[in-house]
This record gives structure tokens, sequence and C-alpha cells, in this order.
């Protein structure tokens, strides 16, 4: 039975080793000392709060303490189980080990403290291949299960199967990946494949206030017409990483959302790359939306975390906007997405339409 | 000629939060203590999470003299000390100060709802509103219906250019003090307004928590069932304040308890937890509910008054380790006021739902702690299992919806208590909104100001809803003139001795939050 000492370590965030076999028992010792605790006014009022299980796959430290601080501020909004799994299969040694570690955050009228435990599961060399097995018996039963792939689980098919099988949603950023123009079409395989699983892309979290801006240009019914006398979607990308793929989707989204064929789509969508010497760019510079009768434009502002939208059009509908960025680090955007509780269906259309327009393309 | 399709394609998927249509939004009353506490800091909040129009105005109207820039500095000290967000963000509050204005007019002067109007025609041009009007009257309501009239009378409420929807009107409560006082203003509003355009606040109804009822009741399967005369023992509303009148006493002696926390917040809570399923989540629909429920609670007559109330007023006592006055000795209250600081009821809502069941409401200023719950407290399970081992009667089951503070949803249930003998002892499982979706929650202002820019009127009050809380309502009232004055209860305590007598006749207690 663990003593105050050790409660006082694991909730201050400090990693506890222990071993795989007994996580579960040594938590529920430390969670039964925290309540016990609680009888005693002079000691710090703590719950335990979890709505999801949250796995976390890393291949590096690196990757692996960057996961440990975006759990750290994501649960004081998203209070979970975490489960950090760091794979290193080309380290010979072939263990597996396990620590744990709480993340507590004042809540309310601060008098409290709410508490998500951290689980992380390191392996190495053939140990790899039991991370699956580790990580089930350590799931919330009854509670949705996200996982947080950091890099390209393409390349980790084995172990990406296995977790995805019992997974509500995947989450993962195409951004980090080598060459994904060239994996997209096993990227929409992988989801075909499972139907019962939510796939998101941060690359395509990223888009989230172009496409806003867009949808807002026909809103009003007399700029609506206009959709049906499309004539080209100029996009302007950076080279910076994932930029051009995600202008791709972009053009490809308004394409799926207005039912282009194919080859519409190739015919209308534009797509340039340009230097992007400004810091604060996600990778889209500019877009324009051309009709006979009118342009929609929207543009990234120089140096700033903004975009402004125009209309150039007779008896045109609505002022100049200018709209601010949603931060684009890795907190910010999974915070998004764990708001968010359906499917990203319009991802999948847009993501197929671009298989096809590249496929279109190679022939 | 192209027409457009029936809805946005590009919308799919994203949020579905509406976008707000451009707006003027103009306050009557902009130098008082509800504007600079609640509405511009809630606005700054809204334009802080991007739910502002992008085409938006903010015109204070009142009678003072002010530059638009003084009282622009007015409204950003308010911010930063009022918002939730903090420190205020510059470029955010730039951009909501180049948005706002002063007129200065007396609320009885036609001329200053003339000069108000080319004003906001001006704005249309400048600012991109579009004609869209939202006036929220933020005065003392004995303004209330001068300044609609003002409003109809001058051309502000109908434009030939904009449809009818795009002018509204936000009433700030209290709405009437009585029934013809209520009749009369809505009489005003409706001869200037359509009802579709006219939102009578109720800030109760903004919470998170009270929202939450209907997600708890009907997105859940397993209350609905239990939720009737059949399992319920009866239900105890409370919201409880710690403080006293605060500097108002001047209009609370005019208006007590039961006008100003149960005629409005207590009947909508009552309502929304006792209603039928609505057929949709729409405003009408659910409104149509609610105001069934207020038909079906039972007329009380002068002598079931004394029976079914109970009225206090606080005496001196001792609140946080200081001594506190008596209501009487506050400022601006009459020295003999028989006005109530506390109010017990029972209700009965006689329908097939809850025949039988008594509602139990309790108000008061003073008292222990500031609180509001709904204890849904259900029938004590048959004795006969456990008797012989427990001599303890059981504790029956309560569901407690706690709307302030703590937000959340506690059950009471009877477990064994570890051990070789068969005790039992009730145990609380306890769910918090902080705790489990962190403090994220706007405020109430902040949700009801954006619904009535999109114009949905679903958290705010019907014409028909009011007029039957206030026929309740004035019933009361009409029995307690004829009754003796409101039982004294000390300071920081739970009200009259008389309350705890009021629920013990009936076998039962209350609950202490």
């Amino acid at each position: 039975m663990p003593n105050n000492a050790q409660l006082e370590t694991f909730t201050a965030g400090v990693e506890t080793a222990v071993d795989v076999a007994q996580i579960e028992r040594q938590l529920h010792e430390l969670w039964q000392l925290a309540a016990e605790s609680q009888k005693d006014p002079s000691q710090r009022q703590i719950t335990r709060a979890c709505l999801f299980n949250f796995i976390v796959f890393c291949e590096t430290d690196g990757e692996s303490e960057h996961a440990s601080e975006v759990i750290s501020t994501l649960t004081s909004h998203h209070p979970c189980r975490a489960i950090v799994l760091v794979a290193k299969p080309d380290v010979a040694s072939g263990e597996l080990s396990a620590s744990i570690s709480a993340h507590c955050h004042l809540a309310g009228t601060g008098q409290k403290q709410v508490c998500c435990e951290q689980i992380a599961i390191h392996a190495s060399g053939p140990g790899v291949a039991h991370l699956g097995a580790a990580v089930l018996p350590l799931l919330e039963s009854d509670l949705p299960t996200v996982i947080w792939w950091q890099g390209d689980f393409l390349k980790r098919l084995d172990l990406f199967r296995r977790l995805v099988a019992v997974a509500d949603r995947v989450i993962y950023d195409t951004s980090a990946w080598t060459d994904p123009q060239s994996q997209l079409a096993a990227l929409v395989r992988r989801i075909t494949e499972h139907p019962r699983c939510s796939f998101v892309d941060l690359s395509w979290t990223r888009l989230g206030l172009w496409r806003r801006l867009a949808a807002e240009f026909f809103d009003e019914p007399n700029c609506r017409t206009e959709l049906a006398r499309i004539r080209t979607v100029d996009i302007v990308h950076g080279h910076g990483p994932g930029a051009s793929l995600r202008a791709l989707l972009y053009g490809c989204w308004i394409a799926a959302q207005l039912n282009w064929p194919v080859a519409e789509a190739r015919k209308k969508i534009h797509l340039s790359a340009r230097e992007d010497r400004d810091a604060t760019s996600v990778g889209i510079l500019s877009i324009a939306i051309k009709t006979d009768d009118a342009t929609f434009s929207i543009r990234k502002n120089f140096g700033e975390r903004t975009a402004s939208a125009t209309i150039d059009m007779p008896n045109a509908c609505g002022l100049p906007r200018t709209r601010a960025f949603w931060p684009a680090d890795d907190t910010s955007l999974l915070s998004q997405e764990l708001d968010r509780v359906a499917r990203h269906t319009v991802y999948e259309k847009a993501l197929a339409v671009a298989v096809a327009v590249l496929e279109n393309i190679s022939r | 000629m192209q027409t457009a399709l029936p809805t946005n394609p590009l919308q799919e998927g994203l949020s579905a939060r509406r976008a707000p249509e451009p707006c003027a939004l103009v306050i009557f009353g902009a130098t008082g203590d509800l504007t600079h506490r609640k509405l511009v800091p809630a606005l700054y909040n809204l334009a802080h999470e991007g739910q502002l129009p992008q085409s938006f105005a903010i015109v204070g109207f009142a009678r003072r003299p002010k530059t638009h820039d003084q009282f622009r500095a007015e409204l950003r000290d308010a911010v930063a000390q009022f918002s939730r967000f903090q420190p205020t963000n510059p470029a955010v509050w730039d951009a909501l100060a180049q948005a706002t204005f002063y007129h200065q007019s007396e609320f009885a002067d036609a001329l200053g709802y003339q000069k108000l109007k080319t004003f906001l025609q001006e704005l249309d041009v400048k600012r991109g509103t579009a004609g869209n009007r939202l006036f929220y009257l933020a005065t003392a309501p004995t303004e209330f219906i001068g300044i609609i009239e003002h409003l109809g009378a001058n051309g502000l409420v109908h434009s030939e250019q904009a449809p009818i929807a795009s002018r509204r009107i936000i009433v700030e409560k209290p709405f009437g003090r009585s029934l013809p006082t209520a009749e009369e203003l809505n009489h005003a509003l409706a001869g200037a307004f359509d009802e579709r355009q006219i939102f009578r606040i109720d800030h109760y109804l903004g919470k998170e928590t009270v929202q939450n009822i209907v997600a708890l009741r009907f997105a859940n399967e397993i209350f609905e069932p239990l939720w009737n005369q059949k399992y319920v023992d009866h239900i105890q509303i409370t919201v409880a304040e710690s403080l006293g009148v605060e500097g108002r006493g001047g209009y609370y002696d005019g208006s007590g308890a039961l006008r100003d926390m149960v005629q409005n917040h207590m009947m909508q809570l009552l309502s929304l937890v006792a209603m039928e399923p609505p057929t949709t989540l729409d405003g009408a629909a659910i409104h149509d509910e609610k105001v069934k429920v207020l038909r079906a609670i039972r007329p009380m007559t002068a002598e079931q008054v004394q029976q079914f109330t109970l009225r206090g007023q606080y005496a001196r006592g001792s609140m946080a380790g200081q001594a506190v006055p008596a209501y009487r000795e506050e400022k601006n209250v009459a020295p003999g006021s028989r006005t109530e600081t506390f109010v017990a009821l029972k209700l009965f809502i006689e329908n097939w739902r809850w025949f039988g069941v008594p509602f139990y409401l309790r108000h008061g200023k003073r008292l222990p702690k500031g609180v509001a719950e709904i204890a849904i407290q259900f029938k004590a399970p048959p004795a006969v299992l456990f008797a012989a081992e427990s001599p303890a009667p059981l504790q029956p089951n309560v569901l407690v919806l706690r709307i302030q503070p703590d937000e959340g949803i506690a059950i009471r249930m009877n477990a064994k208590v570890p051990g070789n003998e068969l005790n039992l002892q009730p145990v609380k499982m306890d769910f918090r909104y902080g705790g489990s979706f962190g403090a994220r929650s706007p405020e109430a202002y902040e949700r009801l100001l954006h619904d009535a820019i999109l114009g949905d009127s679903t958290l705010f009050t019907r014409r028909d809803e009011v007029e039957r809380s206030w026929q309740i309502a004035d019933a009361i009232i009409e029995g307690w003139n004829a009754g003796p004055a409101p039982s004294p209860y000390e300071s920081g305590t739970w009200g009259p001795p008389e309350a705890d007598r009021f629920i013990e006749r009936d076998g039962r207690e209350w609950r202490r939050p």
C-alpha cells in the first residue's frame, strides 16, 4: 500500500516506476489513499476525473516529453486516462517498463484539485510487439478511446491495427509524414478498413478558419448562387511541412462539397507554391474563388495570425472580414478535436477526391 | 438565372453554431450597473470567442452627457474588472471599442429617439449593421413602457427595408410586479413588437446547468421512467443566498422574495424539471411544455396560502464571523416592513405525471450559504429486507441537480459498509462539471445575448409563461396580505423555525445543501 509521500509524488506529476503487471493495482491504491485523505480537512481535496482513454504513440524521447507537456495542459479541459506508449524497435534491449504520474489542476473555486493519471509504457526491441497486449487491460471500460499517433502510423501497421480495433478516434498529423501525398491512397484504405473509428488529421484541423471564411461567403442566398458558377479556385501555398497537401485538400474539399467530377476538379483547382517567409503561417497564403462576375478572396495577413476575406462582386454581400486563426500548436488542435464528437465525413470526402485527383494526374 | 442552393454545402461539418446576422445593439440604461457588470463583459467575452457578428455596433443610450470615448473608457474598465477572460486582450477590446458609441437622451424625449434612428441608419452604412436592431431594456422597470412606446412611435421597430424579425427587444427583469402590471407591459410590447421579436430575460435560463436539465432528462434513458409520481416522493427546489439586499433595499422592499426570485427563476426551474418531453428542442416546443406545467399548478385559496406557504424576514445575525443588520435596519427599507426575505412553498402539479407529489420551493436571503439546487427525492425502498440487520430506516435515493456553486449532479444511494456485518450507509456519487469539462462555461448573459442576436428565444420566457407565473404569485401575495407578518429568522440560519415545521408536518425534512 503506498504512503502519503508517494501520493504527494504522484499528484505532483513526478513519474514513479511501476511493474507493468501492477499498474492498475498501484493506481487503485493511490486513488484509494487520496480518497481516505479527504477525511482530513488539512489535506488537499483531490478528485480523479476521466472522460476518455487517451493513447499517445511516440517513437522518441523527444516525442514522449512533448506528449507529457501536451497531456498536462490538455487534461485541464479534457480529463482522461493518458497512456503514453514509447516504442523504440531499433533498441536491442527488449524491455517493457512502465511509470505512472498524475496531472492535477485546480478546479472551480480553486479549493479542489482535479487529477488525471498518466501511464507511460516504454518498449524497446522485441518488447514493442507486446505493447498492444499491455495497453488493452489498461483501458477504462465504457469510455471512448482516442489515439494520438505522433508520426506515420502506416509504418507501424501491426500495432496500429491492434490499437485501432479498440479506438473510437485516431488523431494524426500528416504534416509530420514524409511525402504524405504518396500515402493518401493507403490512408484512405486504412480509413475504409475501420468504419467504426473516426480518423482526424490535424493538418485538416489547421484548415478550419480557411474553410469557415470560404463557407461564410456563401451564407447569403445571392452569393450562394455563385457556387454553381465557380470557374477556378486558385490556392497559393508555401513550402512548409504539409502545406502542399493542405492546399490540395482545401481545393478538393470545395470540389467534394459541390459534387464536382474529378475531371472538373482537376480543371478548376489551381495550386501554386510560393516562398513563405511568414513565421506565423500554417502554409496557405491566399485563396481566390472566381466566377464570371465575382471573386471571393481570402489572404493570410503577413506577420499576423489573421486572415482577411473580401468579395469583389456587384451588389456585394458583406463587408471585408478579418478573423484570427486558432493557435496551431498540438495542444490547441487536439483540444479542438476533442471538443468534436462527430465523424469527419467532410474530411473523408475531400480526401477521397484528393486521391482521385492524384490518380488522374499520374495517369 | 441561377437559383441559390437551399443550404450552403460549404458549411457542412463546420461548427453548428450559426453565424449571427449583422446587428446594432442599443442598450437603454447604458451607464447602469447591469451594463457594466454583466452586459458589456458578456459582449467582450463573445467578441473574444469570435461569436459576435462581423458587422456589429453597440449604442449606449442614457441620460448622462458623455462622449463616445468617455463611454468606451468606462466600459474598458468594466471589462477589465468583470470579464472572465483576463487580462483584457487589447486587439479584441480595440475592435469592440471601435464598434461602441454613446447616445445621450432622456428616455421620455421623442427627439432623442429620432436622433437615435438617424444615428443607427448612419451605422448601417459605416458599420454594415444592415438595418438590424436589438434593443436592450436595462433601465429601471418604470421606464420600460415609455421606451417601448417611443421605439414604436419613432419608427425604430418597423423598417420598410428590413424584415420584421430583424428588430428585436430584450426586456430585463422584473417583468412587472403583478399580473396586471405584467399584462400592461406585455400589452405595450405587443403594440410595438411581434411576440417573435420579444426576448424576456431570465438569466437563470442562461446557466449551463439549467440547460442541462433538459439534457439529463431526455438524453438519458435511465431517469425518465422514474420521473413521475410512482417513484418520486417529493421535489425540493432551493435557491439560497447568503447576501442581504446589498444596497437594493428600496427596490427589494417593494418587491420581496416571491416576486424577486420565485415568480420568475424558481418557476422556470420547476417547469423545466416537471415538463413533458417536448416534440423538438426549438423554443416554441419547449415553451409549450413549460406553460402546461404552470397551468397545471393547483391554484390556492386564501386559506390554502396560509397552509401551503410560509414567509420570513431576516433579523440580525452573524455571517462569516461578522454581525449583520436585520432587514428592517437596511438602507431604504421601511422600519416596519412586512416584505418577505424568505419564502417556502408547497405546490402540486395536477397532471398524471405529478399527481400527489409535493414540490417544495425555498428561497431566502441571509441564509448560511449561497446555493441553488433541485433535489428529486425518490420514495423509500420497502424496509422488509434489511429491517432486521439495519435498525435505522433506509435513506431514500436522492438525485440532486446543483445549479450553483460547483455545478453538477449527485446521486445518493445505499451501499453496504465493508465488513462482516450487513450495515448499510448512504453514499454519494458526485459529478461536477468543473471536474469533468474544465471551467469553460460561458456566463449566462453571454449565451442569452448571443441567442437574442441569433433570434433564438428558447432560453427566454414567453408571454403566457410570465402571465401564468404572475397569476400563481398574485394569489399567494393576496393570501399573505390577509395573514400575519413574515416570521423573523436569525441571519445565517436556514430560515424561521416555522420552516422546519412547515415540511416536518408532511413527514419530510429540508435538505441541508
